[in-house]
Formats: structure tokens, C-alpha cells, sequence
């Protein structure tokens, strides 16, 4: 495989000194300071909620790229730190930055869902991934109309929902009994919670008849959703 | 609830959370109590300090099929896991090749890897245990992660080897007492010093392999404060210990390999090791 193009892992957000730093880290990962490059990554992830979708891709390169150079796990390691010390400060994170603490919600589910070990998903981030969804899920979060402007693009009911569609079945398969319990949570806040705002109530509807449907999109499912077409 | 016992709020079972508030975050803010039993402020700088409260869990979830060592660190957990799942399949392919070369040997009496008459070992009689097959592999990875070991097997292919000369990795598999295999990992590891690289005054760092720092600094920690190197040394100490031991073994490179100096002098590098 050729160069990676910056559209691939979408690094054209980071300026031009570290769209180099990054760029090295693929292709010769000797050659950088990976924990640096962890950091860079981590640090980015939890302002730009675009990266933060897709940054789990470009981590899965560097550490294939190490483990294929050198035969170790130094990137994978001072990435796993930083998400870890992030996680062990959410709630921090979460009154300090709504807007960071969704992004890494983001990230961390983005990572558990590319990065595999031995095409296993990583089990030490199974629980933690559960801690950052119930945290979505409370009611004082879910109610949030300013969480980020709300449960639109930015906002924390739009992020667990978007999460759920994109890593819940594979959660739910690591660990049903506290999928069960997530979901509790969501269909309680779906019924009982005055202050939802529509779009809210909508898209907790929908995660739940989505699982209900084994984690698949249903044709009424598309339709009742999905559809331009106005009754 | 005088009579409950002193849990904290986070141990209730998961049943009884539909009735009340949310409790706090199972991991970091929900405990009460530090692990030594001492109280804590609500919801204070515990997220800060994972040195300090230890959780009592590991990270892995209900259904896993025994009990994990703890693992608060997620890299760690990641890399334990990564090598457990590596060591899964080198048994299962190693149990496979059991079976081939026991077809084999009905056929035609070939004494293969056993090295006895007997039918060769069933699985019954291997090494199961996954700390010891672990810790086993980590050791071998110290031998194999050496420039020796590279030029070793670039020159003489595995087919080419003569028992008794060319060294050969233990098999971790068989079952052998501590002692036992301690020493033929010493044995074997000092074996391949043989094919060290020939090194020159000022030899530079770039050619050495980097191993995984996190568990070479103790081992060479240990050795480098046993052995008289210089200044220069201790840059390549804090990679691999075995350039330390190249720079014993120097006027020995040059003649025959002479292993009773090499069993003597650094002898007392290896007991700081493992």
C-alpha cells in the first residue's frame, strides 16, 4: 500500500509540522517518539469530533506499522495510558468540556471498535466503554438540552445512540447483562423524563427498536425514521 | 441498615439500582472505602491517583472463564491478553504436531522431538498453566530478541542444526521443574553468544534491538550495577544486557568459543536476572 492520503485518516485538521510527525509514525515508526504521536492523537481526538470518529483507523496502522518494524507496542501502550488517565478524569472532563467529554465518547468507542487483539476486541475496554454510555445515559444527560447545543450533531444523546449503532451489538456480545442495564436506563428515560426534547425522544426510540431488531435496521424501522417522505 | 454490611454503595447488586438514584460510576467514584479500609472524600481525588485505590476487579467481564489476575492498567491488560491468545494457538499447534508425529513414529520409528521410545507425550503431560507458560515465553523472548539470535538463525537453517552444537530453544510445552528450565534457558542463552555480533571499540547503539524497556530496565538495572562497564556501557545496558556481556566475552570472540569462561564470568550478571 501506497503513502496513506491525508483524506484517508483525515489529517488535515492537524497543522502541517504534525501532519509530518504523523505521516513518519506510518510509515517508519522508529523513527518518531510514539508516545509523543499517542499524545498528539489523544489531544486532537478530544477537540475535533470529526477525528475523533475515524482516529481509531490511523491508530490501528501505527501499531501494525511498529509490531511489523520492531516487534513492539510502544504507540499502543502510551495510547492505552492516555485514553486511560481520560477516562479516570471523565467527570472533570465532562463539566470542564461537554464538548471534549462527547468526543471521548467518541474516540474510545472509535478505538474499541478497530483496535482488536488477535482479532479479539480489546476486553479491558469493554467496562470503561459501558461507564462512558451509562454516563450518556443518565437522565441529567439525556434531559441536556445545552449538552453542546443540544441532542443535535454536537450533543450527548445523538453521541450514545451513534455509538450504540456503531460498537453495541459487539458490546452487547462481551457483556449482555450490562447492555440489558444500559438499555434499562434509556427506555426509562425515554418514557418517563418530561424534558426530553423531541429529536431526543426520537433517537432513544429508535436505538431501542434497533436493537430490538438484533442490532439491524429494519425496512418499517428505515421508513417510520428515515424517510423524507411525509405522511 | 445497621445491620449491612460495610460495602460501599457501588457493591450493591445490580438489582437494586432501578429504585434509586444512579449510583455513581462503578469504577473510580462509587467507592467508599479505600482498598485498606480507610474512608475517602465523596467523589474526590481518586480519579487521579489509580496507585492508590486499586480496583478489586480486573477489567474483564462476568462471563470470562476463570478469574483474571488483577490488571489495573489497560495496556497491560491488553498486552497479558494479547500474548494469552497468542499462546492458545502455539498449544493447540503444538498438541497438532503431537498428533502428526506420533503417526509418524507407528509407521516408522523416528524418535522426533520426545526423544524417547514411549509413545510420545499426550497433552495430559504438557505444560498447561498459563502464568508458567507466560513467564516461559517472556524469557525466551529475552534470548530471541538478541542480535546473537539473529545472526544464528540467518546462518544456520533449522534443518542444518546438529544436536549438541547448534543451540536450540527449550520447548516451553514440556513439563520441567523451575531449576530445570532456568538453566536450560541459561544454557541456552549463553549458547547463542556465540553468534554475537563482533563488536569494535565504540560500537554504535543503532544496531542493537530495542526491547521492550518496561521489563529490561530491572534486569539490567541489576546487571549493569554488577558489572564494571564504563560510561558507554550503561547506554547500551539500558537496552539489552546482552552488548554487556559481548564486551566480556571479547577476547574470547577472537579464539574458540570458550564456554567455561563464559559460565564463569558473567555468572554473576545471570543471577540477576530472572
Amino acid at each position: 500500500m501506497g503513502e496513506p492520503g491525508r483524506e484517508e485518516y483525515r489529517i488535515q485538521s492537524f497543522d502541517a509540522e504534525t501532519q509530518q510527525l504523523l505521516k513518519t509514525a506510518l510509515k517508519d515508526p522508529g523513527a518518531v517518539d510514539l508516545e509523543k504521536v499517542a499524545n498528539v492523537i489523544v489531544d486532537h481526538s478530544l477537540q475535533d469530533r470529526v477525528f475523533s470518529k475515524e482516529a481509531g483507523r490511523m491508530c490501528y496502522a501505527v501499531i501494525q506499522a511498529e509490531s511489523k518494524q520492531a516487534g513492539q507496542s510502544v504507540f499502543r501502550r502510551g495510547l492505552l495510558n492516555r485514553l486511560q488517565q481520560e477516562y479516570q478524569a471523565r467527570e472533570q472532563l465532562r463539566a470542564r468540556s461537554p464538548r471534549g467529554w462527547v468526543c471521548y465518547v467518541t474516540f474510545i468507542c472509535n478505538i474499541f471498535d478497530y483496535l482488536r487483539v488477535n482479532n479479539m476486541p480489546m476486553m479491558a475496554l469493554v467496562n470503561p466503554v459501558y461507564d462512558c454510555l451509562f454516563r450518556l445515559a443518565q437522565p441529567d444527560s439525556l434531559s441536556e438540552e445545552e449538552e453542546v447545543g443540544g441532542p443535535g450533531p454536537e450533543g450527548g444523546v445523538d453521541c450514545l445512540v451513534l455509538q450504540l449503532h456503531r460498537v453495541g451489538e459487539q458490546l452487547e456480545k462481551m457483556n449482555r447483562q450490562r447492555m440489558d442495564e444500559l438499555f434499562v436506563l434509556i427506555r426509562d428515560g425515554f418514557l418517563l423524563l418530561t424534558d426530553l426534547s423531541s429529536l431526543a425522544q426520537l433517537l432513544l426510540l429508535e436505538i431501542i427498536e434497533f436493537r430490538a431488531a438484533g442490532w439491524k435496521m429494519t425496512p418499517a424501522a428505515h421508513k417510520y425514521y428515515y424517510s423524507e417522505v411525509s405522511d | 441498615m445497621a445491620c449491612s454490611p460495610r460495602t460501599p454503595p457501588s457493591y450493591r447488586s445490580r438489582g437494586d439500582r432501578d429504585a434509586s438514584p444512579p449510583p455513581p460510576a462503578r469504577w473510580s467514584l462509587g467507592r467508599k472505602r479505600r482498598a485498606d479500609g480507610r474512608q475517602r472524600a465523596e467523589d474526590a481525588e481518586g480519579p487521579a491517583k489509580p496507585a492508590d485505590c486499586r480496583r478489586p476487579d480486573s477489567f474483564t467481564t462476568p462471563e470470562a472463564p476463570k478469574p483474571r489476575p488483577r490488571c489495573a492498567d489497560w495496556a497491560s491488560a491488553v498486552e497479558e491478553d494479547e500474548m494469552r491468545t497468542r499462546m492458545n494457538k502455539e498449544i493447540a499447534r503444538y498438541k497438532r504436531k503431537l498428533l502428526v508425529n506420533d503417526c509418524g513414529r507407528e509407521r516408522k520409528s523416528l524418535l522426533g522431538s520426545c526423544g524417547s521410545k514411549a509413545p510420545c507425550a499426550a497433552p495430559a503431560d504438557l505444560e498447561t498453566d498459563e502464568s508458567v507458560l507466560m513467564r516461559r515465553q517472556k524469557q525466551i523472548n529475552y534470548g530471541k530478541n538478541t542480535m546473537a539470535y539473529d545472526r544464528y538463525i540467518r546462518e544456520v537453517p533449522r534443518h542444518l542444526r546438529q544436536p549438541g552444537i547448534h543451540p536450540k530453544t527449550p520447548n516451553k510445552f514440556k513439563k520441567y521443574s523451575r531449576r530445570s528450565w532456568d538453566q536450560q534457558i541459561k544454557l541456552w542463552k549463553v549458547a547463542l553468544h556465540f553468534w554475537d555480533p563482533p563488536t569494535e571499540e565504540g560500537c554504535d547503539v543503532q544496531e542493537i534491538h530495542p526491547v521492550d524497556l518496561g521489563e529490561m530496565e530491572t534486569e539490567s538495572a541489576e546487571s549493569s550495577s554488577e558489572s564494571q562497564a564504563s560510561s558507554q556501557d550503561h547506554s547500551f545496558d539500558m537496552y539489552e544486557g546482552t552488548p554487556t556481556k559481548v564486551r566480556h566475552l571479547d577476547c574470547h570472540v577472537e579464539d574458540e568459543f570458550d564456554l567455561e569462561a563464559c559460565l564463569t564470568e558473567p555468572l554473576k550478571d545471570f543471577a540477576a536476572m530472572s
